[in-house]
């Protein structure tokens, strides 16, 4: 069976079941609402620009968002020990992992889209000009910060620490995620045109695909005995 | 087809979990029994691929386990303690999810595998609304899917119903008949003799007893559990549970084995007084004697772990 083709079937699974019960995309969106109608509220407008200030609140909210999402990642799986059963299938464990990711990825970016639109509307950035360019920037973002959400949630689900570990691991690591895409954002919404921004989602695109690949590749140290 | 385990041998830290463990069985019921801590979880562990064994390997037909561990974990079914579903699906989206990850797998398929355990009557229910016995059956669709050539079962009864037991021992007997291996660890002595092929008793992580079919006797397998078969073999001569056994004064276990009465005793709930001791959890994990193990060998655990007690 193709690693492809099990990480689809893994993926399905994880978004039925969040459609089933939907607490952990419901929290992740509360959570960008929230932060960003906070943000908009207690922004001194008369002494800072909403625009300068968006790019870099947005990717923090996303990166808090994913932090949260990928605590949970595991959850059903950890409930009546499934994790074991997905192990014992003749699946490639890089194909859980990417399918695990897949899924994480989705409602990281769902949530990323439902925290642009709040940014929008609670802090009135200009951002509805270029909802595309804007799409070309979140989606590697979203992948990076699922690959690594998925890789060390799971990482440090199994540590005595528990999830208290999860941002001590996860955001050194998301920092240049993080900042290439606070950049990026921040230049589309000062309406700079694309090739400023072009070289940002290269580099967002490496840290995406540099993070899908060490989790494929080493996700099995992590899980198997 | 034959299974074989030689020099099997882990240790978490200090506690050897298996020493040493050597066996072989062919098509049918291998039964494996032993005290809490025995090693017998460990071994279903190391069987399924999930744990490394320290030494020692098993091989299926001649196959390494170490060989191709993705080919194994083709090759085999599993049914644990913890049922593994996903209480949010359905019972036949958690069947399908699980065949899926082994190839392409069709609806009918998992109606064709609930129906082997009389269990389509839970297709459509969710999961984590099923009951014990119902999460248990829908556990053992999920391991006999895909027809494995080696099944693993750990206390496959436990929650069971006398009708659902019925059914699921048909099934094992047929695997058998159809040259698979079914690997059965279980407290249920009565039951688990009934069905073996053959039967290892582990006892603090080393084989205390190994016997083929026509060998299988519960009055021996609850002596080795209390340590007292060893002692046979070692000073060459019956000890005095083989011996009550073969002049037909056999304790608890084996009258109830001989006169059919074993299922009704399992059924009641009433496991014997080894078992009872077993699950009370006085056998601790590093395998050390405790209380109940001393009054074992000391004579004082009743009828089932001293036959000699049943004696005229």
């Amino acid at each position: 069976m193709t690693v492809l083709r099990c990480a689809w079937h893994v993926a399905a699974k994880d978004l039925r079941t969040e459609l089933r019960a939907p607490g952990r995309m419901l929290a992740m969106l509360a959570f960008t609402a929230l932060a960003a109608f906070l943000f908009g509220m207690t922004l001194d407008r008369a002494r800072v620009e909403p625009a300068a200030v968006a790019g870099p609140f947005l990717w923090l909210v996303m990166l808090f968002s994913a932090t949260a999402g990928a605590s949970r990642a595991f959850d059903a799986e950890d409930e009546d020990g499934a994790f074991r059963h997905l192990l014992l299938a003749p699946a490639p464990r890089s194909a859980l992992f990417l399918g695990k990711t897949g899924a994480n990825a989705i409602l990281v970016a769902a949530a990323a889209a439902a925290a642009f639109v709040a940014f929008v509307v609670f802090l009135g950035v200009p951002g509805q000009g270029r909802p595309a360019a804007h799409a070309g920037v979140l989606l590697p973002g979203a992948i990076g910060l699922a690959a690594a959400g998925t890789f060390f949630g799971r990482m440090a689900g199994h540590s005595s620490l528990g999830d208290a570990l999860l941002p001590v691991l996860l955001f050194p690591l998301l920092a240049p995620v993080v900042f290439f895409g606070a950049t990026a954002t921040g230049r589309l919404l000062s309406d700079r045109p694309w090739p400023e921004v072009a070289g940002l989602v290269r580099l967002l695109w490496a840290c995406a695909l540099a993070a899908l690949a060490a989790g494929g590749l080493l996700f099995r140290h992590v899980v198997d005995d | 087809m034959i299974l074989e385990g030689r020099g099997l041998a882990c240790a978490y830290g200090p506690t050897r979990a298996l020493d040493g463990v050597s066996f072989a069985a062919g098509d049918g019921v291998l039964a494996v029994f032993g005290p809490n801590g025995a090693g017998k979880s460990t071994l279903l562990r190391v069987l399924a691929g999930e744990r490394r064994p320290d030494a020692g390997e098993v091989l299926l037909d001649g196959v390494a386990l170490s060989a191709d561990r993705f080919a194994w974990r083709a090759r085999i079914g599993v049914a644990g303690h913890r049922s593994g579903l996903y209480a949010k699906l359905t019972v036949a989206q958690n069947l399908l999810f699980f065949a899926s990850l082994h190839g392409r797998t069709t609806p009918g398929e998992v109606r064709a595998a609930l129906a082997a355990v009389e269990a389509e009557r839970l297709a459509d229910r969710q999961a984590g609304a099923l009951s014990r016995g119902e999460r248990q059956l829908t556990t053992l669709a999920r391991a006999l899917m895909r027809d494995p050539e080696l099944l693993l079962l750990d206390e496959p009864f436990t929650g069971l119903d006398a009708s659902s037991s019925s059914v699921l021992e048909t099934a094992l007997r047929d695997r058998g008949r159809r040259g698979r291996i079914v690997v059965l660890v279980t407290h249920d002595i009565a039951r688990g003799a009934a069905l073996a092929d053959r039967v290892v008793v582990l006892r603090r992580g080393r084989k205390a007893l190994d016997l083929p079919e026509d060998e299988v006797n519960p009055g021996r397998i609850v002596a080795a559990m209390g340590g007292r078969e060893g002692q046979r073999d070692e000073a060459g001569h019956a000890d005095q549970a083989d011996q009550a056994d073969q002049a037909g004064h056999a304790g608890r276990a084996g009258q109830a084995d001989e006169a059919g009465q074993a299922d009704h005793a399992d059924h009641a709930g009433h496991a014997d007084q080894a078992d009872q001791a077993d699950q009370a959890g006085e056998f601790d994990q590093a395998g050390e004697l405790r209380q109940a193990d001393k009054a074992g060998q000391a004579g004082e655990l009743g009828q089932a772990r001293t036959p000699e007690a049943a004696r005229p």
